[in-house]
């Protein structure tokens, strides 16, 4: 969902755009650059890439809050979530964010729900990454019709539209937030798989890798010990990627009440005070909060993710 | 196999498939099958259960039925709600010309303005007005799309009080379409640009670096001259196929904000369907979803073959 | 061959030009204290091994370099700082001032547009030509550079060989009739005849219109041929300069014999020793840890000094000037 653009300069922007879906149009995007353009372009983006980190490390910080926020969600939040008070308390001294119709408090609702909706981004990107990995590294190491056959595969898997794909499968499943991790995570590794397979067919002609061949060692031994080592930068910031995509979409599908109703997460939050009046009374402390968690995680997530691609790039180049 | 049949074939297998999963699905999932194709909530007596059965071919063998199934498809026959009590090609063909009212001026405008605004934006990356529109998009880029309409709502129609909260009409003239559609298309817009903003900008940045920008430089071109000419269609190009791929997420979008202003289209009746199981739209609806995403990642492909000369001279 | 006259006042003259990058390693000290004049007309030869601040300095004489360069000295062009003037009316002077070719055709060039509208484009935006006639104008430019036919006016550059590229860079370099024509490496990709023969085009439509040509080039014999006078360059710095003729039958730099002795002609040896980094050349004489007579004071800076030509040119004129950085002179 979060697609492969990149906020940042460089020679090979989105690996997926120069590297296009067929063969022949890959081959007439490859350029080739001098030694001195290849220097002076990595020190255009130089610049852009330290102040990048900066922006980055403000993700960091929000990213690390969040994530401590779902830790300890028993120590930070006032009450238990599910404890009723009186319904719909405006907010007030006792209940910073009021109540929900079941008389939950918001706040405790918001602290705990990060949990959740952070786990389901996880896992989802987790399993995505897993995947996407796995693809790729088969594919650019064994090249040919392996690659051929998984890429087919992947471009399938693009054209899938997920979201409706899920509404259609979860609707027949009890709501749970565990099958909507799972599934999210079986449709979005194509972007993964692409960039580790563009990564391993550089890697797989470094002298190393050949003197593993040559000295006999299996495929799967030199594909786990020295291929996928060198793909582990570009497969982080894809996970970081990956998290973000799942939070909106695990958002978009517990906002249509697909999401597990004895768990709270932000999207379900937000569904709730949608059909239980929240939105019609205008009660936008209800509404409006876990919106807004949701965009933030995101877009400290898709910073790092950005930043961190930005600066695997430029170390490629450099290389 | 020349360059074409493998491409073709690549979206006729791509269907094939899709189709395929939508056919197993409600065959595959627990519970029985006969409710799972008609939605639940569908009171039957007995003696009508069994004729169902056969009417829909369970009792054959699962090949048979994927063969009926095909044969349905082909003849723009998608199933029986009985929760409406129609055909669902017919419900859903009524329901998608709001859909696209909804969603393809804003899709056109959003392409046309976010590419624009992006290489802009990746054209003059240091400025710092370019910089704050920068992290304005990308902070609509990484919200959900119907969080962004509960905004708007929020603050047009509850706090500024200036658009109807909900629906595509109250009394059907023209202007009081055009008011009713002005929150919605406005954030579809922003949406879909965002994407195609942040995508664009990519590009340019990484395209604004090459020697051939700097060739036109060294011949005279000034500023913008050199954008428009040289580096915004070498951006566009190879990002083309990237934007027909975000095409099904922004339509996912769509759905969303008919849902939130409550808008008779494709969303709100996937909703509907979804409250009270009726899988048959549900599955009609993915599948016309899916054929909308595959032409129009089609469409990409014949676009970007036609205008980059590289592809088209091979 | 040499049809400036002595009393010519330069068209281009550089001063104390000094180029540094900022990368994550230091600074890179591409050009040092260049200083050099151009004449109206005449073709100056600027060479050097590769990796030496050729392009760097032609680059900065277009401000064409990107932003982490720092740019000190000046570049008089028409009374007029070159270095210090705006982006806007840079545009003005480049292509139709003064020209470049640059070094990498192929990517010089963009890749989906045809060349002959490539060309057409400056006659377009800087002469408000309409569209059929700057095409007609680009086709003969095409033409006289041997790229002739309808067929080779609608291709794009990956239609095209390197050297057909180079073409179309040259006729682009050339169809605002510049005074100035800066030529980064124009016979690479082309084979010997095909060389010669775009040169002398070159020289042909240079002297018709009465431009002055500097030539950036690794190949010693092209900058003989052609040039009227030579600089030679070393990692930053120019070592020599002078008429072309006297450099080669007597080079005064160590560095200068040194590197007309790689010639295959002239034994083909190589110049002892490492390249130096430009992050930290060597203090004094940048050549000196190569040099064959070094002597204790080459490790101070040496000055450019004037030494004595042999020249053609009536004594005491401009023209027979020879400089040398060295401190045997
Ligand atoms: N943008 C840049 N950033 C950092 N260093 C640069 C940059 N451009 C050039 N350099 C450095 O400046 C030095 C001179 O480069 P330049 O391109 O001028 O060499 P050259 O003499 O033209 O070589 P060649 O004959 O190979 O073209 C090189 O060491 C190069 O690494
Ligand atoms: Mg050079």
């Amino acid at each position: 969902m979060i697609p492969d653009a990149t906020l940042c300069a460089s020679p090979e922007i989105m690996p997926e755009a120069a590297e296009c879906p067929d063969e022949n149009k890959r081959q007439c995007c490859k350029r080739e650059y001098s030694r001195t353009e290849r220097i002076s372009m990595s020190l255009c983006s130089a610049r852009e890439v330290l102040r990048m980190q900066k922006m980055s490390l403000v993700g960091l910080l929000l990213f690390l809050s969040f994530v401590l926020m779902a830790v300890f969600s028993e120590e930070l939040a006032p009450f238990d979530p599910w404890m009723r008070f009186e319904p719909y308390l405006l907010p007030g001294s006792e209940h910073l964010l009021g109540t929900n119709d079941m008389g939950n408090d918001i706040l405790s609702e918001l602290i705990y729900s990060t949990r959740i909706s952070l786990f389901v981004g996880f896992a989802a990107a987790l399993m995505a990454t897993l995947i996407g990995t796995i693809v790729g590294l088969l594919a650019g190491y064994y090249k040919g019709m392996t690659d051929e056959i998984l890429m087919g595969i992947t471009d399938i898997f693009l054209m899938i539209p997920q979201i409706p794909l899920i509404i259609v499968i979860a609707s027949f499943l009890r709501p749970s937030f565990w099958i909507v991790a799972l599934l999210m995570g079986a449709l979005w590794w194509t972007s993964t798989a692409r960039v580790v397979r563009s990564r391993t067919l550089q890697v797989r002609e470094m002298g190393f890798v050949q003197a593993s061949r040559a000295l006999g060692f299996s495929d799967l031994h030199i594909i786990f010990t020295d291929v996928l080592p060198n793909t582990c930068h570009v497969i982080a910031p894809k996970f970081l990627l990956s998290i973000a995509s799942a939070m909106i979409a695990e958002a978009s599908i517990s906002f249509l009440g697909l999401g597990d109703p004895t768990m709270k997460s932000w999207g379900t939050m937000i569904n709730f005070a949608f059909t239980r009046g929240g939105f019609i009374n205008g009660y936008w402390w209800w509404y409006l909060t876990p919106g807004l968690c949701i965009t933030l995680f995101v877009l400290c997530v898709v910073l790092m993710g950005f930043a961190w691609e930005e600066q695997e790039r430029t170390n490629q180049r450099l290389e | 196999m020349s360059l074409t049949a493998k491409r073709a074939s690549r979206y006729i297998i791509a269907l094939v498939i899709i189709f395929t999963l939508n056919f197993v699905i409600p065959r595959a999932m627990p519970g029985d099958p006969l409710t799972n194709l008609l939605g639940e909530d569908v009171i039957l007596t007995d003696s009508s259960v069994i004729e169902l059965r056969s009417e829909m071919g369970l009792d054959r063998p699962l090949f048979e039925q994927y063969l009926d199934y095909w044969h349905g498809i082909l003849h723009l026959d998608l199933g029986y709600s009985f929760h409406r009590h129609s055909p669902v090609a017919e419900i859903i063909f009524a329901r998608m010309k709001w859909t696209l009212l909804l969603a393809v001026p804003s899709l056109l405008t959003g392409g046309i303005l976010g590419t624009i605004l992006g290489a802009l934006a990746g054209w003059r990356s240091a400025n710092s007005c370019q910089k704050a529109s920068t992290a304005f998009f990308l902070a609509i880029y990484c919200t959900p799309p119907y969080f962004l309409c509960l905004l708007a709502l929020y603050l047009f129609s509850f706090k500024l009080d200036i658009f109807p909260l909900k629906g595509f009409y109250d009394t059907g003239s023209a202007a009081d379409i055009a008011l009713h559609l002005f929150l919605p298309v406005l954030v579809m817009t922003l949406f879909s640009l965002s994407r195609n903003y942040m995508i664009m900008r990519g590009s340019v940045l990484q395209e604004k670096s090459s020697l051939y920008a700097a060739f036109a430089r060294a011949k005279g071109l000034y500023d913008a001259e050199i954008l428009f000419r040289h580096v915004f269609k070498n951006a566009l190009l190879p990002i083309i196929t990237l934007l027909a791929m975000d095409f099904g997420f922004i339509l996912s979008g769509a759905l969303f904000v008919e849902i939130v202003f409550s808008m008779n289209g494709m969303g709100n009746l996937i909703y509907d369907a979804l409250l009270s199981r009726d899988y048959p739209v549900l599955q009609g609806s993915f599948l016309i979803i899916t054929l909308m995403v595959v032409s129009a990642n089609l469409l990409a492909d014949i676009l970007y073959s036609r205008l980059d000369p590289r592809v088209r001279w091979h | 061959m040499n049809s400036r006259r002595p009393d010519d006042a330069p068209i281009l003259q550089i001063e104390d030009l000094s180029v540094s990058f900022s990368t994550a390693t230091g600074q890179v000290k591409a050009a040092e204290n260049v200083c050099f004049k151009l004449y109206k007309g005449e073709t100056l030869a600027l060479v050097g091994e590769t990796g030496c601040g050729k392009s760097v300095v032609a680059s900065s004489i277009m401000q064409l370099l990107p932003n982490n360069a720092h740019i000190q000295g000046r570049a008089i062009y028409a009374g007029r700082d070159l270095l210090s003037l705006s982006e806007k009316e840079m545009s003005r002077i480049r292509g139709s001032e003064i020209a470049i070719v640059f070094q990498n055709p192929s990517l010089a060039l963009n890749p989906i547009m045809r060349v002959s509208e490539q060309i057409a484009e400056m006659l377009q935006v800087r002469k408000g030509y309409p569209a059929a006639q700057s095409l007609e104008l680009a086709g003969e430019m095409l033409h006289r550079l041997g790229l002739q036919g309808d067929d080779k006016m609608r291709m794009y550059p990956f239609q095209f060989s390197g050297g057909m590229n180079q073409r179309v860079m040259i006729a682009a370099s050339m169809i605002l009739s510049p005074r100035i024509i800066i030529a980064d490496e124009p016979s690479k990709g082309l084979d010997g005849a095909l060389a010669a023969e775009v040169m002398a085009e070159m020289a042909r439509i240079k002297n018709q219109v009465g431009a002055s040509l500097l030539l950036i080039t690794h190949d010693l014999n092209l900058a003989r041929n052609i040039s009227d006078r030579m600089a030679v360059m070393y990692c930053g710095e120019i070592m020599e300069i002078g008429e072309s003729e006297e450099i080669f039958s007597l080079p005064r730099h160590p560095y200068t014999a040194a590197l007309l002795r790689c010639l295959p002609e002239r034994g083909f040896q190589p110049i002892p020793g490492p390249s130096p980094s430009m992050i930290k050349p060597p203090a004094g004489c940048k050549f000196h840890p190569r040099c064959p007579n070094i002597s204790e004071v080459c490790r101070r800076k040496p000055k450019m000094t004037r030494v004595e030509g042999r020249g053609t040119a009536p004594a005491g004129s401009e023209s027979e000037i020879r400089e040398v950085k060295c401190w045997r002179y």
